[in-house]
């Protein structure tokens, strides 16, 4: 006679790897999708996918997505100037500064800065600057995508800060280090990996959002931005032109639409893996 | 020490990548070719638009053409949405405003003389179909308008079958897809449906978004946008729903052929759009400082005998004054070359304006000035 707990047990195992399959598929589906019909579109376009810009709808060629490329490269660039200092300053203040009424206040507005839709984030910026600007600009994306990555890598740098044996920071009291040089020296010194990581989280989020952008940077499709000075000038970035073209009925955006979407998917999955090898070393 | 290394080669590549780009900009050293045709001293007039997302790829297409007919101006342009267009025109951050409805009356009346108003293209709005075995389905406002209000509930409903003689039309329920989302596409089409059967469809019932009475019967379905409502479509049997004509342009959507105010069933063509807007000529004003308000609602259900009925005028709006001659210079070329030029580089499921139209439109170019 067969061991009833024993089938019981294989038939539960059989339901939940089933279940969880159920729940990963439709993931490999998006990736598959995208992979095949990405890589497609690439392919059909060659080199100039990466160099050009779009071709004319219906025209049946494609073109490519260069200066939304570049748009993204300096929306990643310039927010990560500007989001990852401030971010990484609020992290640690929120720690190691922890019990002030100014840090519990910094640590409750950045995590109910994840609340607010992101599209409410560009609105802002767009009343902030764009208005007195007069103009759309990379700039004011850039701005408005550092906004949001703010809270992420604000709760990575906190986490790994956390994480920090307090027995450490004794050490460095006891070394007679001021409050500062024990944060810095010691904790986000030890902490590094978990800051890092929560850096670049923060720039794929920057990198991969749409939102922000609708009313920041104005879908400068044709205009390369090669300058720095083009940054007080309207630019794409990948994201946005995704967003637009897909929605159109003309196919060849569609297919550029599919190569930008893959070409996003290995960027932002490129960062999340040196994100996981940085988080996985810390803890060994 | 490798790791030092690393981040010093790093930065090295990250210099010389930043030095090598602005390089590029200075006039001689590369690229730019261009700007011994520019009047501007080699600094590219930017012009920027927003609004209508229904006009997006054709100012798209625009745009990438005139970059090889003006190398020193370039035109870009947010599709956020005529209402975004019109309000981002007003407060000065955009050049240009792109959108399928012209002024309100009142706010043109408050901007007198600020604004020029043009249309530089026709669109349509097919009303598509998933009728299994049905090959060519004809429809009337007044049977559209009950369709719509859920009061046709079957297909081979009398009032269908009586437009329709010879179909084999099915006993199934009619599921009706609408957008969801605020859309000119949605006006045209209440509009048409107002016109053409005002005694079914209210005036209450007309606009960008409306609460279809369809709803309360459960054959309502919301879809997000034009792909959105032809998926929809194409994926119901039985179902039938409105897009602009472009999209049921390469899909394999049922189209209707609808009545027009002649008493003619007529397929979205671009022939069919030209005989309306032709027929609507009478209602344009004569300048593109004039009210162009009614002219928006003449081309709907135009007369004419082959007038397709869901015809509709897509506008630009411009500034009369803008800060420096450059930029008004650019504005000027874009105005006259979309109105010349432009108006055969037309994208597939646009329409361009007939002559008469295109003379109105560059009147403007005597109305825009520096300032």
């Amino acid at each position: 006679m067969p061991d009833i707990r024993r089938v019981k047990e294989r038939l539960f195992l059989a339901l939940v790897s089933l279940l969880a399959l159920a729940a990963v598929a439709p993931l490999f589906h998006i990736l598959a999708t995208l992979a095949l019909r990405g890589l497609g579109a690439i392919v059909e376009a060659g080199p100039g996918f990466f160099t050009q810009a779009p071709a004319a709808p219906g025209s049946g060629e494609l073109g490519g997505i260069g200066p939304a490329l570049l748009g993204t490269v300096w929306l990643g660039l310039v927010s990560a100037l500007l989001g990852v200092p401030l971010a990484v300053l609020t992290g640690v203040f929120i720690v190691e500064y922890r019990g002030s009424l100014l840090a519990g206040l910094a640590r409750l507005s950045t995590s109910s800065l994840v609340e607010v839709p992101t599209v409410l984030i560009g609105m802002l910026v767009f009343l902030l600057i764009v208005k007195p600007m007069g103009h759309y600009s990379i700039l004011a994306g850039a701005v408005a995508v550092s906004l949001v990555m703010l809270p992420y890598t604000v709760s990575y740098v906190e986490r790994a800060l956390s994480q920090v044996p307090h027995t450490y920071r004794e050490a460095g009291y006891a070394m007679g280090m001021t409050r500062s040089q024990v944060a810095y020296r010691v904790a986000v010194a030890i902490a590094r990996r978990g800051v890092a990581a929560g850096v670049l989280v923060g720039v794929s989020k920057a990198l991969s959002e749409t939102a922000p952008l609708l009313f920041t940077l104005g879908s400068a499709r044709g205009v390369y931005p090669t300058s720095p000075g083009s940054l007080l000038e309207p630019g794409d970035a990948v994201p946005l032109l995704i967003f637009q073209l897909a929605q159109t009925p003309y196919e060849n955006w569609q297919e550029l639409a599919w190569g930008a979407g893959l070409v996003l998917t290995l960027l932002v999955l490129l960062l999340f893996t040196l994100v996981k090898l940085l988080v996985r070393e810390v803890r060994v | 020490m490798k790791r030092r290394l690393l981040l010093t080669l790093l930065v090295a590549v990250l210099v010389a990548a930043v030095a090598g780009l602005s390089l590029e900009q200075v006039p001689g050293l590369g690229g730019q070719e261009s700007s011994k045709h520019s009047p501007n001293n080699g600094e590219k007039v930017h012009l920027q638009g927003e609004g209508s997302s229904f006009l997006f790829p054709q100012i798209q297409a625009w745009s990438e053409a005139l970059r090889e007919r003006h190398p020193w101006m370039a035109v870009s342009y947010n599709p956020t949405g005529s209402g975004s267009g019109q309000s981002a025109l007003l407060s000065g951050v955009v050049d240009f405003a792109g959108s399928d409805p012209p002024l309100s009356r009142a706010a043109w009346e408050q901007l007198r003389g600020r604004v020029l108003q043009m249309p530089v293209v026709i669109g349509m709005v097919a009303v598509v179909y998933n009728l299994p075995g049905v090959g060519e389905l004809r429809l009337d406002g007044w049977t559209l308008a009950r369709i719509f209000l859920g009061e046709v509930e079957y297909w081979d409903d009398d009032a269908i079958r009586r437009l329709n003689p010879g179909v084999e039309l099915p006993h199934e329920r009619i599921i009706v897809v609408y957008r969801s989302d605020s859309s000119g596409t949605t006006e045209v089409l209440t509009l048409f449906l107002h016109k053409s059967a005002p005694l079914v469809w209210g005036e209450q019932l007309v606009g960008k978004s409306v609460d279809w009475p369809v709803d309360q019967t459960g054959r309502g379905v919301g879809a997000k946008g034009n792909q959105g409502v032809l998926e929809t479509v194409l994926r119901t049997r039985y179902s039938i729903g409105y897009v602009e004509y472009a999209y049921a342009l390469d899909s394999n959507v049922g189209v209707a052929r609808v009545m027009n105010s002649a008493g003619n069933y007529i397929a979205p063509t671009p022939q069919a759009a030209l005989e309306a807007a032709r027929a609507a000529l009478g209602s344009i004003p004569d300048s593109p400082l004039g009210d162009w308000s009614e002219a928006f609602d003449a081309i709907v259900y135009a007369p004419g005998e082959g007038s397709y009925p869901l015809t509709s005028w897509s506008f630009l709006l411009f500034h009369s004054i803008y800060p420096g001659e450059d930029k008004a210079r650019a504005v000027r070329a874009f105005i006259e070359w979309v109105n010349t030029e432009g108006q055969e580089n037309i994208v597939e499921g646009y329409v361009p304006i007939p002559p008469e139209v295109r003379q109105v439109n560059l009147r403007a170019l005597d109305h825009v000035e520096a300032g």
